[in-house]
């Protein structure tokens, strides 16, 4: 076991409390899931934490006619569960409901998920981009509304003086996919992730994770298959645009190598597509 | 910092550091060595144990999460002097048990999983099983005595509203 250690330890029942001891320097721990295994990365552990679990407002998810609410503290097996069979979240739930194991999605948090910085692998982040999330954040100067594309891009910086509280999501989505590729058919970190998702307009979004080390939307063939409208409904056609307009740089990593990792996004878009198709919404 | 919680019934603390896992405190201080450490990363199961009532990985779960929870490990869903959990008499009719090293892990998966999920078939049965790995079974016999367990229970009604365990 660990030698005794005097580390600082918070269990926040407000946000207000949470913030107080962010701002003495204290560390955020949502499930743990990700922090625990510092030791294990030859990181250590904070000396000060400010767990989120006991507040009561950041562990629930609110599902309104056109908005949903995500609180930061919620598991993935809770938002599963919450958005099951809710049309146009098809893949954020196959997002919550794959990554990892059964084990580590009950214990796992949104907030958690989107705040692990060095985790290129994250379900959520590619899931949420498609859905074009808004995060909330508490920050010392009060509460500050964020795109996700710009969280993720600048996260690091903001996160040094703020807390993800929630994350809002508008109800425009009629059908979403998230393919997701690991080496075994299930336990592993994916070696790529393709999330796709189409609006009212009929216009197809697309993002990938884990392939570089921060999940991004795939604009060139966004545009591309808004440009050869057919496509988005077609699995060959996506597959072969996704071909030409491959701009991504592959991260080497333990499970695979950025060459393979960036060669396999056109079959994975070619799956999402005909994944979409077969969603409530397109069918 | 103190702990306060409840471990297989009975009031427990803990005086040390809250990120501790709690795992080692099962091992080491509670002696209850059924719960086994072998991966610490959240891949493996071998680890898992019941906080209130759900099934985790305990080489995740730092001890000052664990506040005010109820926790179950292997040693208490039967003592070994009682009847065993109908999911470990399953297992041990079935023959399935190889070397053992992580069957505390699968039964703490598998009996929160057939008391919430008491219609699954085999599909939903393997997809429980996938934070939980075994290296000497090959699994089928594993999933073959949860099925069968599953069908009993149905046979002789206990399936209402699911299995308590
Ligand atoms: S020891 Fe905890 S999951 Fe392997
Ligand atoms: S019986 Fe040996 S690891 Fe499962």
């Amino acid at each position: 076991m660990a030698p005794s250690v005097e580390r600082s330890f918070t269990a926040a029942s407000t946000i207000e409390e949470a913030m107080a001891a962010r701002r003495q320097g204290a560390a955020v721990l949502a499930g743990g899931t990700w922090m625990m295994r510092d030791p294990r990365r030859g990181v250590d552990l904070p000396e000060a934490l400010v767990a989120l679990h006991r507040i009561p407002a950041l562990s629930k998810v609110e599902i309104a006619p056109d908005h949903v609410v995500i609180g930061a503290a919620v598991s993935h097996a809770v938002l599963g569960r919450a958005l099951h069979g809710a049309v146009g979240f098809e893949g954020l739930v196959a997002a919550a409901e794959n990554a990892a194991n059964p084990g580590i999605r009950r214990v796992a948090t949104v907030g958690g998920n989107l705040c692990a910085l060095d985790f290129a692998a994250a379900d959520l982040p590619p899931a949420l981009l498609v859905c074009e999330a808004t995060v909330e954040l508490e920050t010392f100067e009060g509460p500050k509304l964020i795109g996700i594309s710009d969280f993720l891009k600048d996260r690091h910086a903001l996160l040094a003086e703020a807390i993800v509280t929630r994350i809002h999501l508008r109800r425009d989505l009629v059908a979403s996919a998230h393919i997701r590729l690991p080496l075994r058919k299930a336990g592993d970190y994916p070696v790529a992730i393709v999330s796709l998702a189409v609006d009212k307009d009929k216009r197809c979004r697309i993002a990938v994770g884990s392939v570089e080390p921060v999940a991004r939307r795939w604009t060139a063939l966004e545009q591309a298959m808004a440009a050869d409208s057919a496509s988005a409904f077609d699995p060959e056609r996506a597959a072969g645009l996704a071909l030409e307009h491959n701009d991504f740089q592959g991260r080497d990593g333990k499970e695979a190598e950025g060459w393979y990792r960036r060669q396999v996004l056109a079959p994975l878009v070619k799956r999402g597509v005909a994944a979409l198709l077969k969603t409530g919404g397109l069918a | 910092m103190t702990v306060i919680f409840q471990l297989n019934g009975e009031d427990c603390r803990f005086d040390g550091d809250p990120m501790t896992p709690l795992v080692d405190i099962l091992r080491q201080e509670r002696f209850l060595t059924g719960t086994k450490a072998v991966c610490r990363e959240g891949f493996c199961g071998a680890c898992t144990v019941h906080v209130d009532d759900e099934a985790v990985p305990s080489c995740l779960k730092p001890i000052g999460l664990v506040q005010g929870c109820a926790v179950t490990t292997i040693e208490g869903l039967s003592s070994g002097n009682q009847a065993l959990h109908p999911l470990q008499a399953n297992f041990e009719a079935a023959d399935a048990v190889q070397c053992g090293m992580c069957f505390p892990g699968m039964v703490m998966s598998l009996s929160a999983f057939v008391r919430d999920n008491p219609h699954a078939g085999r599909a939903e049965i393997k997809a429980a099983m996938v934070g939980n790995i075994c290296r000497c079974t090959g699994y089928e016999r594993i999933v073959d005595a949860v099925a069968d367990w599953l069908d009993q229970a149905r046979m002789a009604g206990q399936v209402v509203r699911g299995i308590h365990v």
